[in-house]
């Protein structure tokens, strides 16, 4: 392992990053755009949930009911409707998610200490969309309800007995209960695999198509300081990312950072080190540009979006594919980001999967280089 | 004309069918993106991991617990007996919730004023929600409850007095399960549709300019028409193949309901197909080399994915992003493959959407064929 | 079609400030083999790019078989043969597949189809490696097939830019062998080459320098009015001359 060679690669390497200002540009306005994607404008919070009403009854009674829902910050009623069909209709079209049908026999029902019944239509396509509104409309009815019952309670004299027992739910670490404030700190590890996986991939499939790789190979370069060369130009672009990402998500998104962002980098780099060597593996691997990218995308960014915990759960997974994601390296990454974003934990509560991650770049270094030596014998 | 065209579409199918690696490339990605959307990915909450932590120890608090147990949203994992372990838990993310119950608790119940807490791992915002909401249930029917028998007592008999004065008859249209399999399936669809012919477009283009044999075609008297056509048919052919595979499986392996017309969806497939070929062609007009035409569609491709509503509903989005998305083709296709799979709606309804993916590949396409030369400067 | 296959005047093409082929004339007549000369990056793919269609020149006029190359390049392009200095065949298609394939782009009748394709896999040599993948191919076998696709819709002109670079001294002698049948059968050849020897093969040459043609002649006329033994000579000479007259 000699410095001057390592250094001849790597230099040659940034000479090719910030020649091709296509792909520089591409691997750092992609952090901005996922950023902006995920910090403004995509969420799973569900609020303004687009209601019809349609009041049967239209009196006091119901139109209580409806101030309810027009009060609530997670309905928004779009309109007071005069049939049912037009409530039908508003589903078919995906104009509303969500119809309350009031029957005309509510007021006297409810004064007269009967059982009355309010439906609710949803469309329920988006079950998780769904499962919220009904949970929030479930919940505003059952309120009403209650204090329905202690009016009439009160009226009959039998006192205030108010609710027996009462939830009170207290959310920790991510208390507005923001879906940016889990999505974003996760979304370095998605961005990490893309330069890794992708650029780093393609740059070198790009080297075996042209025989330039050949040329290399032919040199007294040792597979580790051709590695490594090759590495670290993009290594330094990662890492730029992850600033980055982190800047952006802590300053504009304010996304809480509790943990100590010097422990965050030296994460970032291991996993980092790791998803580049995979790269460079897939490079060897892969016989085209075509192939590289596409073996890119399968390995490495598709599983790190979507089977690392980034945004869908784990625990939701079924068993199988539960196991399938302890080999995926951006699981643990995951753990860790969010770990430091949002809980303020360090090394005494994450060293179980930053030791995984270790292993993981070590391994697929070690792969890497020989595979490159290989292909020199 | 038509012989040109045909010998252009044969050798483009030739060469992509021809090496096994790019016969599975072709393949193996619907049925990837199926085994993760249809199986993995899940936004639905069942089986959250909770602790119990219970300071009172009596048949009241036992009685809340197995209520928990019983609602199928939970599962106890483990009973802490300090603060300290609490914390512990939901640090790790052993657990997602502790629901704590303070001593004399059974007491509070018979007077009417106790209450629960339940401490909740906001990290992911979505499933907090989730757990919030199912929790607040649990403790509102319970407390309904206990309500009842204290009246009882207090009144000494057992009259019947309705529980709760409104009730709530939720229907749930369209995906009454709520599975986010129903939702996520058919967008798979568009996702497979979009991404293959966009890249497979593109590349096959660049892929001549790069190894020179563009400028031999160019010289030829084939007609830049005739070119493009020959080009973008067998793709279209890919798309199509793809999508009906993807229908298939839904239909067959996920048990997703298809209840509009298959005709329709083909139709809007080949509607959706001027504008994903017409990308393709775009961006091969603007690189010049596979890697800045796969970097182009990835970057393309992301922010399309995420604003066409597949995983996070357009409704959630601020105003400005709103509009933004009636710019993305994915977004029309989306409402026209779900409606058709889950609300079985017809032409009536979907002919805006129609419109829209007639109007937007026109002119993606005639803009792409007027920067389509043949010539090389 | 008119006394000149082509005819250039005053071509000019700049890429930016670079003048990549600065005020060019010549013509080229029938059934001759016209030989383009000159160091790498003198201007000679450029002209033949404009003279094909692929570019269009910034000033002057070209044209190829009676047609404007900036206006009528369609019809140019239905008139000539055109192979570049890359090799431009699909890699993966097998040589059969690529006959047929561009058999079909140039609009081949379907009746001679056959006879075309036999006859371009007995020129190339390639009768019994019809089947093959293109890649397995060496470089001289390659070069024909090029040259044998290039020719299949019969093109009165012919574009051939450096085909024998890369090739050994063997399959180029080939080469050259093919080129005198299809000038003798009154075809008119453009080559472009760096190699010397073939210079002396051309009925006329031009030599290019720095976008400007500095010499234009008989192979046997220039060495005679230069008095200099080998064309070798006439080049660097001329090469020097035009040095001194441009610093």
């Amino acid at each position: 392992m000699t410095f001057r060679r390592y250094r001849a690669v790597a230099k040659k390497e940034f000479l090719h990053i910030l020649r091709d200002w296509r792909s520089l540009f591409a691997a750092l306005a992609m952090p901005l755009v996922l950023l902006l994607l995920f910090g403004y404008a995509l969420t799973l919070d569900v609020d303004r949930i687009a209601t019809y009403v349609y009041d049967q009854d239209g009196t006091p009674e119901s139109r209580e009911l409806v101030e309810r829902f027009r009060g609530s910050r997670y309905f928004d009623v779009l309109a007071m409707v005069g049939d049912y069909q037009t409530v039908e209709r508003g589903i078919d079209t995906s104009r509303i998610l969500l119809g309350v049908v009031i029957p005309n026999d509510f007021s006297s029902n409810v004064l007269s200490g009967k059982e009355a019944d309010v439906q609710l239509l949803l469309d329920g396509s988006d079950s998780n969309t769904a499962s919220l509104a009904l949970g929030y409309a479930e919940g505003l009815m059952q309120m009403y309800a209650l204090e329905v019952q202690n009016r009439a309670q009160n009226q009959k004299g039998m006192g205030h007995p108010g609710p027996a027992v009462d939830a009170r739910i207290r959310v920790w670490y991510n208390s507005e209960l923001q879906s940016k404030n889990y999505i974003v700190p996760g979304l370095i590890a998605v961005i990490l695999m893309i330069i890794a996986a992708l650029l780093t991939s393609l740059t070198i499939a790009r080297e075996w198509e042209n025989g330039t790789m050949e040329q290399l190979l032919s040199t007294p370069l040792r597979p580790a300081e051709l590695l490594l060369g090759k590495l670290s130009a993009f290594f330094v672009l990662g890492l730029v990312d992850t600033v980055i990402a982190i800047f952006v998500g802590v300053v504009v998104f304010e996304v809480p950072l509790r943990g100590n962002p010097l422990f965050l980098l030296a994460a970032s780099s291991i996993f980092l080190f790791g998803a580049l060597c995979w790269g460079i593996l897939i490079s060897t691997v892969a016989r085209s540009q075509l192939m590289a990218y596409q073996m890119g995308i399968l390995s490495s960014f598709l599983p790190a979006f979507l089977l690392s915990g980034f945004v869908y759960a784990i625990e939701n997974m079924p068993p199988v594919i539960r196991l399938l994601t302890y080999i995926i390296p951006a699981r643990y990454f995951v753990t860790i980001l969010k770990g430091i974003f949002l809980k303020g934990a360090g090394p005494e509560v994450l060293w179980g999967p930053l030791a995984l991650l270790c292993v993981y770049a070590a391994v697929v270094f070690f792969l890497a280089t020989k595979r490159l030596r290989q292909k020199v014998a | 004309m038509r012989s040109r065209i045909r010998e252009i579409v044969v050798k483009e199918l030739r060469q992509a069918l021809r090496e096994p690696r790019m016969r599975a490339l072709l393949f193996f990605p619907p049925v990837l993106q199926l085994v993760i959307f249809g199986f993995a990915v899940n936004l639905d909450v069942n089986n959250a991991r909770i602790a119990w932590f219970d300071g009172d120890r009596t048949p009241a608090s036992r009685e809340l617990r197995e209520r928990f147990e019983g609602s199928g949203y939970f599962t106890v994992l483990a009973m802490p007996r300090r603060d300290r372990e609490v914390r512990d838990l939901l640090d790790h993310g052993d657990v997602q919730a502790v629901v704590q119950i303070l001593p004399g608790f059974a007491r509070d119940v018979d007077r009417g004023r106790a209450s629960v807490q339940v401490l909740v791992d906001g990290t992911n915002s979505n499933t907090a929600s989730l757990i919030a909401s199912y929790a607040n249930q649990i403790v509102t029917s319970f407390s309904q409850r206990a309500t009842q028998a204290r009246l009882d007592r207090k009144l000494g008999t057992s009259v019947p007095t309705n529980i709760l004065p409104v009730n709530t008859a939720s229907r749930v249209w369209f995906n009454p399960e709520l599975r986010s399999r129903t939702y996520f399936v058919p967008g798979v669809i568009v996702n497979i549709v979009m991404l293959v012919t966009v890249m497979l477009t593109a590349m096959a283009i660049v892929r001549e300019k790069e190894i020179g044999t563009m400028e031999q075609l160019m010289v030829t008297p084939i007609r830049p028409v005739e070119l493009i056509i020959g080009k973008t048919v067998p793709f279209a052919g890919i798309g199509v193949v793809n999508m009906i595979m993807i229908t298939l499986a839904a239909l067959l392996v996920f048990q997703i309901p298809f209840r509009g017309s298959a005709l329709l969806l083909l139709a809007s497939t080949l509607l959706f197909l001027l504008t994903t070929l017409g990308l393709g062609l775009f961006i091969s007009t603007v690189s010049h080399t596979q890697q800045q035409a796969m970097m182009s569609t990835f970057f393309l491709f992301l922010p399309a994915l995420m604003l066409s509503g597949f995983a996070f509903p357009i409704q959630n989005m601020p105003a400005p992003v709103q509009w933004l998305t009636y710019l993305i083709p994915a977004r029309y296709f989306m409402e026209i493959v779900r409606g058709i799979f889950l609300k079985g709606t017809g032409f009536a309804v979907l002919w805006p959407a129609m419109l829209a993916l007639a109007v937007l590949g026109t002119v993606i396409l005639s803009l792409s064929v007027m920067r389509f030369h043949k010539r090389l400067d | 079609m008119p006394e000149n296959a082509v005819e250039v005047r005053g071509l000019v093409k700049r890429f930016g400030d670079f003048h990549a082929v600065d005020d060019v004339s010549f013509e080229v007549s029938r059934g001759e083999i016209f030989g383009f000369l000159g160091p790498n990056g003198a201007g000679k793919s450029t002209t033949i790019r404009i003279l094909c269609g692929l570019l269009s020149p910034t000033a002057g006029e070209a044209r190829v078989g009676g047609y404007d190359v900036a206006t009528e390049a369609e019809q140019v392009k239905e008139n000539i043969g055109y192979m570049s200095q890359k090799f431009s065949l699909y890699d993966d298609l097998a040589v059969e597949e690529n006959i047929d394939f561009f058999s079909g782009v140039y609009g081949v009748r379907r009746e001679i189809r056959e006879t075309r394709k036999e006859y371009v896999l007995k020129m190339a040599g390639l009768e019994n490696r019809r089947g093959d993948m293109t890649r397995l191919l060496a470089g001289g076998w390659k070069q024909r097939l090029a040259l044998g696709c290039a020719i299949l819709h019969e093109p009165p002109i012919l574009f051939l830019d450096e085909p024998t670079s890369g090739v050994d001294p063997i399959a180029r002698r080939t080469f050259w062998d093919l080129i005198y049948q299809l000038a003798e059968a009154g075809n008119t050849v453009f080559v472009s080459t760096h190699y010397m020897d073939e210079a002396e093969y051309c009925h006329r040459i031009a030599l290019m320098y720095r976008g400007r043609i500095v010499a234009l002649g008989a192979p046997a006329e220039l060495k005679r009015s230069l008095n200099l033994p080998s064309m070798e000579d006439v080049f660097i000479s001329r090469i020097e001359e035009e040095e001194r007259r441009t610093a």
